[in-house]
């Protein structure tokens, strides 16, 4: 076993995709190493006619990503939207690894983030011996996906500055790098499209100018749409980073994921899973991610100061941490929740009392 | 001789087009066309100025209007296209089916055992009651069918045979099947021919319907068809639902089906026509044989070639005139996005689900929002219908005639004045109607305040205007009988409303109506509104009058039990948010929360509930004992607990004496005050407690601090009437604290309570009391 802590997807997924080609009869658009039916295929699943099966790597609308990855053989680029914890990051990196064997073209948004990053940069040590030359340039993600014709990623896209959001304009509509010092220019080789993610809660976000909006399509990742899909994915999620950390405790049970999947999806929606009482949703996002970091940490605390069950006890700080974001607006929200609905439900008493406790 | 059977699916404009296309070719003597024959007399009225769908074909019983169906029609209904042949073919045409006159009859026959059948095919039986009874049926049907081969009810493929042909070859969209399986085809007879078929193949594959009504209807048509055929016809041709198309072809059956059709129950149906929407076309609205996008529908049957194009180039608009910015780059970029989804998923060409993707994508940023923009001004689209002015009159009037009748109130044009007493039965009816009508905004009655006392009289003065009856043909819609009509009306009206006092209104407008059906509309949303009010003051002014409502009930005796957890609920929800609501308010937001939290205390004083006013009491607490509160909010919360007793007084004149004290700004004191004593000037006077408190607390203050308080005194005291001040001066010179008269007689010491109580029926008479 390598002792990479996290593999490359189309490392860690090579076999998948190998057997995909094998029984892909449908037309490749140029550079691609897959047809948009098999990208669509190797993200959600399913059997191959060999009798391969191949593992779902996004849990939800197949509809979505079949409109992700129509875009990208589109003129425009796709912009994966979303609250945080909905797996944009995920399907960017996936999309990427399938239809150009590569997730690796990445830059990183941040606050920070200059133009350098995106266009290119000097190697000033080169740049000062021997002057602008083509050896002294640094050459960026988005330049070699472009010279190859590949998928270039772009995360947090609204968190970098707008000044340096628009140099990216060019290179969406133009599809071309001018390089001005060296009076020549990068064109883009046919396959080469952008994958950008953003985050639709996050504060002090950049929001993208009208003109580059346009060169973007826009597909918003929902959060779970079913309570199964969510435990699913939850309990997925649970039981592998418990193997990488290597907890002592016992698998969480089934009940304690179901009970916090539905708090979680209850204050999301703003109505009780059985649609008869309203709720107000508390100010944070509750994604699933979070939720997944609730029985997480819970299973922590009953693994080393519990007896190694998880109980309402061990998931209450958690989960009055996840919903009461805000101490003032969200304590009421929670409070309302917990006396309206959580009181009066059977066999919640010891959960009604685990949080009374820590709010009060 | 040749008889042409073209099995088609009812509102599908592909099969509309081809139905048309169809009788261009084979130019038929006579057309047949499912519906009911005995509404052949209103075939006319197709093609008469002022008639345009969507309109439907409304049978009821003149008896009971209750009971009835509609026959919707659009335009690209192949029915309507079929008969619209007719009429400029200058052919006859005909309705093909069971006559309504004993299918109606059945069906009320059979209202009183559980099985009720099905709905036909394009039908729609209405009232509320049926339309749940109906869909019991349905889902009970679906249960069953689980566990056998197909997990789509039996009846739901009758009614839409080619939709679920069309899923089952993996589209989502029929229309779109339908326009590649059968419309590229050069010969139209060939693909009727192929619907036959695979409908042979579909019936003899699927378990027989337990509908009794089936075979009658098929042997009805059959009857039809031969009658044609007797009287000399050469050429016909049958347009019917794809299900019953194999049913038709052998007419060698006369003897079964007249056997079938003996004795069959009858009953009077009357018919007109009536203006409809797209909307009551959707499957949402509770139409069995509905369709789920009728302005996508229209869209197909206005636009064959280029449907994409010209659809995002309607959405485009659409946009524009909500002043969003929508270029044509859009629409292009829009329209690639939408064909590489259909190559994706292996269609000829996007259909709407393609389309609507597109656009969400590329036009909308990803958002959904503005797609519910496009369904409800562009797939469902708000179209009306018009029918000629000389169409017969719709049930709802016949009712209203008949309520007239009954409650003794004929419409006259001059003002009229009716006082009810609603003791009396046929006054109660009449307040009933009136308050209905003032539902349905039909403004005939106007209620005026009444004079003198109790809750059991009512005063109404009454003035009919002629286009009130307009009105009421358009209220048709909702309902056939005025009752029925209002019920629906305020369920559809509670759903739009947004804000809580409003509702709360209508909820007091609808008590008196008696309409318990719209009562729990209104109460639903009340709740729901109440849960996501997240302005408290909303929530203040919405108890009021449901607590008023609740603890007196009216004379009219409705059930009240959810109106009192609805209560409950509110007022949980206002002492959690209360304290925070009241935090850092200036002077008029102030005055104005003094005013909602009186009203608040009034309510919830009116209601006489314990755990109701601990916990209200419980949040003034809190309340008052909060820093950042404005004086007038934490004198009243600290007056409200004193006059509950949930403050001892000792702790009261600590209270007093803390926010009085001079260390504090002048001006929150001076509201304080204002807040614990407004208006109640009287009550000073009377209740000796309170008087000792302030009492005590002016004796307790030396000449300096007095000095300074002695303006805010005055501010507060200024507000008490001039025979109240005069009152309190002499109290307080007369007087020592605690021995004044009036109530606290009880203190005196030797004073006999019980005799003194003897003389008062003397004084009483002498007084005239």
């Amino acid at each position: 076993m390598s002792t990479i802590l996290r593999a490359h997807a189309e490392h860690q997924f090579a076999e998948e995709i190998e057997e995909i080609k094998k029984v892909d009869t449908y037309q490749r658009p140029p550079n691609w190493q897959l047809s948009p039916w098999a990208v669509v295929t190797y993200l959600m699943g399913g059997k191959l006619k060999s009798g391969y099966e191949v593992s779902p790597k996004y849990i939800g609308s197949r509809r979505l990503i079949e409109i992700a990855v129509a875009t990208l053989t589109t003129d425009r680029a796709l912009l994966l939207y979303g609250l945080p914890g909905t797996a944009k990051s995920w399907v960017s990196e996936h999309i990427a690894a399938a239809v150009s064997g590569d997730s690796t073209l990445l830059i990183q948004g941040t606050a920070g983030t200059g133009e350098e990053a995106v266009r290119y940069g000097w190697n000033y040590a080169r740049l000062l011996a021997e002057g602008p030359t083509v050896a002294a340039l640094v050459i960026t993600p988005m330049m070699r996906a472009m010279r190859d014709g590949k998928i270039a990623r772009i995360e947090e896209l609204t968190r970098i500055t707008s000044d340096v959001q628009d140099t990216l304009i060019t290179v969406l509509s133009e599809k071309t790098m001018p390089i001005p010092e060296l009076d020549t220019e990068v064109q883009a080789t046919k396959g080469f499209n952008v994958i950008a993610t953003a985050n639709n809660r996050d504060k002090g976000v950049n929001e993208l100018s009208g003109a580059l909006k346009r060169r973007f399509n826009t597909v918003i990742l929902p959060v779970p749409e079913t309570m199964q899909e969510e435990i699913d994915i939850v309990k997925r999620r649970v039981e592998s980073l418990g193997k990488v950390l290597e907890l002592p405790a016992e698998p969480p049970a089934l009940q304690e994921i179901k009970r916090i999947v539905t708090i979680f999806r209850e204050l999301r929606a703003g109505v009780t899973l059985d649609g008869k009482t309203k709720i107000k949703s508390p100010t944070g996002t509750m994604s699933t991610a979070e939720a997944i970091s609730v029985v997480n940490s819970g299973v922590a605390l009953a693994a080393h100061f519990g007896d190694g069950q998880l109980k309402a006890e061990d998931v209450a700080a958690g989960l009055v941490g996840s919903v009461v974001k805000d101490p003032v607006q969200d304590r009421v929200v929670w409070l309302e929740y917990l006396e309206t609905v959580v009181k009066s439900r059977e066999g919640w008493k010891d959960i009604y009392r685990a949080c009374r406790d820590i709010v009060v | 001789m040749s008889i042409h059977i073209l099995g088609i699916r009812h509102h599908g404009p592909g099969s509309a087009r081809s139905v048309k296309k169809a009788l261009q070719q084979l130019q038929p003597d006579i057309i047949l066309v499912e519906g009911p024959p005995d509404a052949d007399v209103m075939l006319h009225y197709i093609g008469q100025e002022g008639m345009e769908p969507p309109v439907a074909l409304l049978a009821y019983m003149p008896d009971d209007p209750q009971q009835a169906v509609f026959y919707p029609f659009a335009q690209f209904s192949p029915e309507w296209q079929a008969i619209a042949y007719a009429q400029q073919a200058a052919i006859p045409v005909r309705f093909m089916d069971l006559p309504l006159t004993h299918s109606m009859a059945m069906d009320k026959g059979e209202k009183d055992t559980p099985l009720v059948d099905q709905p036909a095919d394009i039908e729609e039986i209405l009232p509320s009651q049926a339309e749940t009874e109906i869909s019991h049926e349905d889902f009970s049907a679906k249960e069953e069918l689980e566990t056998g081969l197909i997990d789509t009810p039996v009846e739901h493929i009758h009614r839409d045979p080619l939709k679920y042909l069309a899923e089952a070859a993996g589209y989502q969209e029929s229309e779109l099947w339908w326009e590649h399986t059968f419309e590229q085809r050069q010969n139209t007879e060939e693909s009727f021919a192929a619907i036959m078929e695979s409908m042979q193949a579909l019936r003899e594959a699927l378990p027989e319907t337990k509908n009794k009504k089936e075979p009658l209807r098929e042997a009805y048509m059959r009857k039809i068809i031969r009658s044609a055929q007797k009287e000399g016809f050469l050429n016909i041709a049958v347009i019917c639902g794809a299900w019953h198309a194999p049913a038709l072809t052998n007419l060698d059956t006369k003897k079964a089906d007249e056997e079938l059709l003996k004795k069959l129950p009858k009953t009077k149906v009357d018919f007109t026509w009536i203006p409809w929407t797209y909307s009551r076309l959707t499957f949402d609205s509770g139409y069995g044989a509905g369709i789920h996008s009728p302005g996508w529908y229209q869209h197909l049957w206005d636009f064959p070639q280029d449907t994409a194009v010209s659809w995002l180039a309607k959405v485009a608009a659409l946009f524009r005139q909500k002043n969003m910015d929508t270029s044509v780059a859009h629409v292009i970029e829009a329209v690639r996005l939408a064909d590489m989804l259909a190559l994706l998923r292996n269609y000829p060409r996007p259909g709407l689900h393609e389309l609507n993707e597109a656009t969400q994508s590329v036009i909308c940023f990803g958002d959904e929002v503005l797609l519910q923009l496009i369904r409800d001004e562009l797939i469902v689209s708000n179209k009306l219908g018009q029918v000629p002015g000389n169409a017969p009159k719709v049930p709802l009037q016949h009712d209203f005639e008949k309520q007239q009748s009954k409650c003794r109130l004929q419409p006259k044009a001059d003002d009229k004045v009716y006082v009810l007493d609603l003791r009396q039965p046929t006054d109660l009816d009449r307040s009933k109607l009136l308050h209905r009508l003032s539902l349905l905004d039909i403004k005939w009655g106007r209620q005026e305040n009444v004079s003198g006392k109790g809750t059991f009289k009512e005063q109404w003065r009454l003035r009919w205007q002629p286009e009130l009856l307009i009105k009421v043909i358009e209220m048709g819609v909702w309902g056939n009988t005025i009752e029925e009509a209002t019920n629906q009306f305020i369920a559809h009206q509670s759903k739009e409303v947004q804000e809580l006092s409003k509702v709360a209104r209508l909820l007091e407008r609808t008590i008196p109506a008696e309409l318990p059906g719209a009562v729990d509309a209104v109460m639903n949303r009340i709740n729901e509104l109440a849960s996501m009010a997240g302005d408290i003051v909303q929530l203040m002014q919405a108890l009021p009058p449901l607590a008023y409502v609740s603890r007196y009930g009216n004379v009219r005796k409705t059930d009240l039990a959810m109106l009192s957890a609805l209560v409950d609920s509110l007022i949980v929800r206002i002492c959690v948010g209360l304290p925070n609501a009241c935090y850092s308010l200036d002077e008029d937001a102030s005055a104005s929360m003094f005013a909602h939290i009186s009203e608040v205390n009034n309510a919830i004083n009116l209601l006489q509930q314990d755990a109701q006013l601990d916990l209200w009491h419980h949040t003034l607490l809190e309340l008052s004992a909060k820093e950042h509160i404005h004086g007038l909010i934490s004198g009243c919360a600290c007056r409200i607990l004193f006059d509950g007793k949930a403050l001892p007084t000792e702790e009261m004149a600590s209270r007093f004496s803390l926010a009085l004290s001079t260390a504090n700004e002048p001006g929150y004191s001076a509201a304080w005050l204002e807040g614990f004593l407004k208006s109640s000037g009287m009550i000073l006077l009377l209740d000796d407690v309170l008087w000792n408190i302030l009492y005590q607390w002016v004796a307790t203050l030396d000449g300096e601090v007095f000095k300074n308080l002695l303006p805010l005194l005055r501010r507060t005291f200024s507000t008490f009437s001039p025979v109240e001040r005069r009152k309190m001066g002499e109290k307080a010179k007369g007087l020592p604290a605690g021995q004044s008269t009036g109530f606290a007689y009880k203190h005196t010491p030797g004073f006999d309570a019980s005799r003194a109580e003897q003389a008062l029926p003397v004084v009483k008479m002498l007084l005239g009391m």
